[in-house]
């Protein structure tokens, strides 16, 4: 089972599993199994962006003038942000690649993976701009114990599947010399099918990962905007959601092809056994979405979004995106509490008008107009 | 005469230039949508009677006879619901 970086044996990968079956070779694209993920590619290619694109020059004013309370909505839901995006940025690489078996799988993820770095970037591209030293911020993604928790959660499935992995590549199934430990320490008898129902509750965390937490991260960063504040900023998310539209439709589809009987047909057979487990994974990140959505308004709430809101737009939220994996809606909630939000995730029209929003690009000038040699008191020849 | 659009009961009038997400939008029925562009999925809805072309590829998972209102026009009476 040892993972080879081009296996010889001229296999037909128009027959292959998307995970589990022969490692790919030849990186060809002419055809392809499931072609969503072909379209997927050519999509995310088309959307590329860079962080330094985007002026976000302005937002450091904004920033200064909010009350307490609203900087630390703001910038606790970057650090949010950060930590979620650093764990897309490597995960999927690292977890699915070694198990994939389709070229257009594997090149999908890679691609995947390679923009979420582009978002880690943007992140620092606007935390250098608020802070003159962000080190404090960065800092504290790995301290603040709100941020932990979501942390532990989140990597739990990655981390289980890749040691799992690891294991089966160095010594098989075979556990009569060497024993399974897994990541918590436990001896477990492990087979190839214990390994795909890792694999299938990882994809389920991913998928809650990007379809729900993701987005309820996007409802605080557009409502500032609503207040035509911290433009560039949303200017960023904005690009940044339209990309999560794809990575969370590509694992919609991995769990919509196991489960429809599409795939490997062991992965039919735990879709269905696993199917408690991966909706506890869901309201599980539902429940701790709202959890998040306390801290962020301990201090107080901001125009158009309070607890309240946001908690109703986890549910609302959840409700889609479990229904669009054949859950059904765990939720009451019927209607999307921040319609508003819809406008910011339209794909097409991510170049905003100059008449609908303050072009950011054009405010570099003025940041601080206004100089008295009080400014200068510091500056040192 | 005008080709018809039902939707969840109620009758519209159907523009075969639209999408079908329009055609609903411009007659004050809300719909949700997200990208607009057939890939994230939030305008699946259940296709009743009629056909659809799409004028753009439909990325996201379609289960049997669901249908993305955001990228599919229709030149003839349809009938969809929601999901």
């Amino acid at each position: 089972m040892a993972y080879t970086t081009f296996s010889t044996l001229s296999n037909d990968a128009m027959k292959e599993p998307m995970f589990f079956g022969n490692p790919v070779n030849v990186a060809r694209y002419d055809q392809q199994k499931f072609e969503v993920f072909e379209k997927l590619i050519e999509k995310q290619l088309s959307f590329f962006w860079r962080p330094e694109e985007i002026d976000v020059s302005r937002d450091r004013i904004d920033f200064l003038n909010l009350p307490d309370h609203e900087q630390h909505i703001f910038i606790s839901n970057l650090k949010y942000q950060t930590l979620l995006d650093s764990i897309q940025g490597r995960s999927p690489n690292v977890a699915l690649l070694p198990i994939v078996s389709l070229p257009e799988l594997e090149t999908w993820i890679e691609t995947w993976s390679f923009s979420e770095t582009i978002h880690s970037r943007s992140y620092t591209h606007i935390l250098r701009n608020l802070f003159t030293d962000p080190n404090e911020v960065f800092e504290d993604i790995v301290n603040n114990d709100e941020i932990q928790k979501r942390a532990v959660d989140i990597s739990f499935y990655y981390d289980e599947l890749i040691h799992a992995v690891q294991f089966m590549q160095l010594h098989g199934f075979a556990q009569t010399d060497i024993k399974y430990v897994n990541i918590q320490g436990e001896t477990e008898a492990l087979t190839l099918r214990d390994i795909k129902k890792k694999l299938y509750l990882c994809i389920c965390s991913t998928n809650a990962l990007e379809a729900i937490r993701f987005y309820v991260s996007f409802a605080c960063s557009f409502a500032f905007a609503e207040r035509d504040l911290l433009e560039g900023n949303a200017k960023i998310i904005k690009l940044i959601a339209r990309d999560e539209a794809l990575h969370l439709n590509s694992t919609q589809q991995m769990l919509n092809l196991w489960a429809d009987g599409k795939d490997d047909p062991e992965m039919a057979e735990i879709a269905i056994e696993c199917f408690a487990e991966g909706k506890a994974i869901f309201l599980k990140a539902a429940e701790q979405e709202k959890e998040w959505a306390q801290y962020l308004f301990k201090d107080g709430s901001m125009i158009g979004l309070n607890e309240e809101i946001l908690c109703q737009y986890v549910e609302y939220i959840a409700n889609q995106r479990m229904q669009a994996i054949g859950y059904e809606a765990p939720f009451k909630v019927k209607s999307n509490p921040i319609p508003w939000i819809n406008h910011w995730l339209v794909s097409d029209n991510v170049q905003v008008a100059p008449q609908e929003a303050e072009i950011s690009s054009y405010l570099v000038g003025q940041i601080n107009s206004t100089v008295d040699s009080e400014d200068l008191s510091t500056f040192e020849l | 005469m005008p080709s018809k659009l039902i939707y969840n009961d109620q009758q519209y009038t159907l523009d075969a230039d639209k999408t079908l997400l329009e055609n609903l939008e411009s007659q004050a029925v809300s719909v949700e949508f997200h990208c607009r562009d057939g890939h994230c999925g939030a305008c699946r809805s259940m296709l009743v009677s009629g056909d659809v072309t799409y004028s753009s590829f439909p990325m996201a998972y379609l289960k049997e006879g669901e249908i993305l209102l955001c990228c599919s026009k229709s030149e003839k009476n349809i009938t969809i619901k929601s999901l």
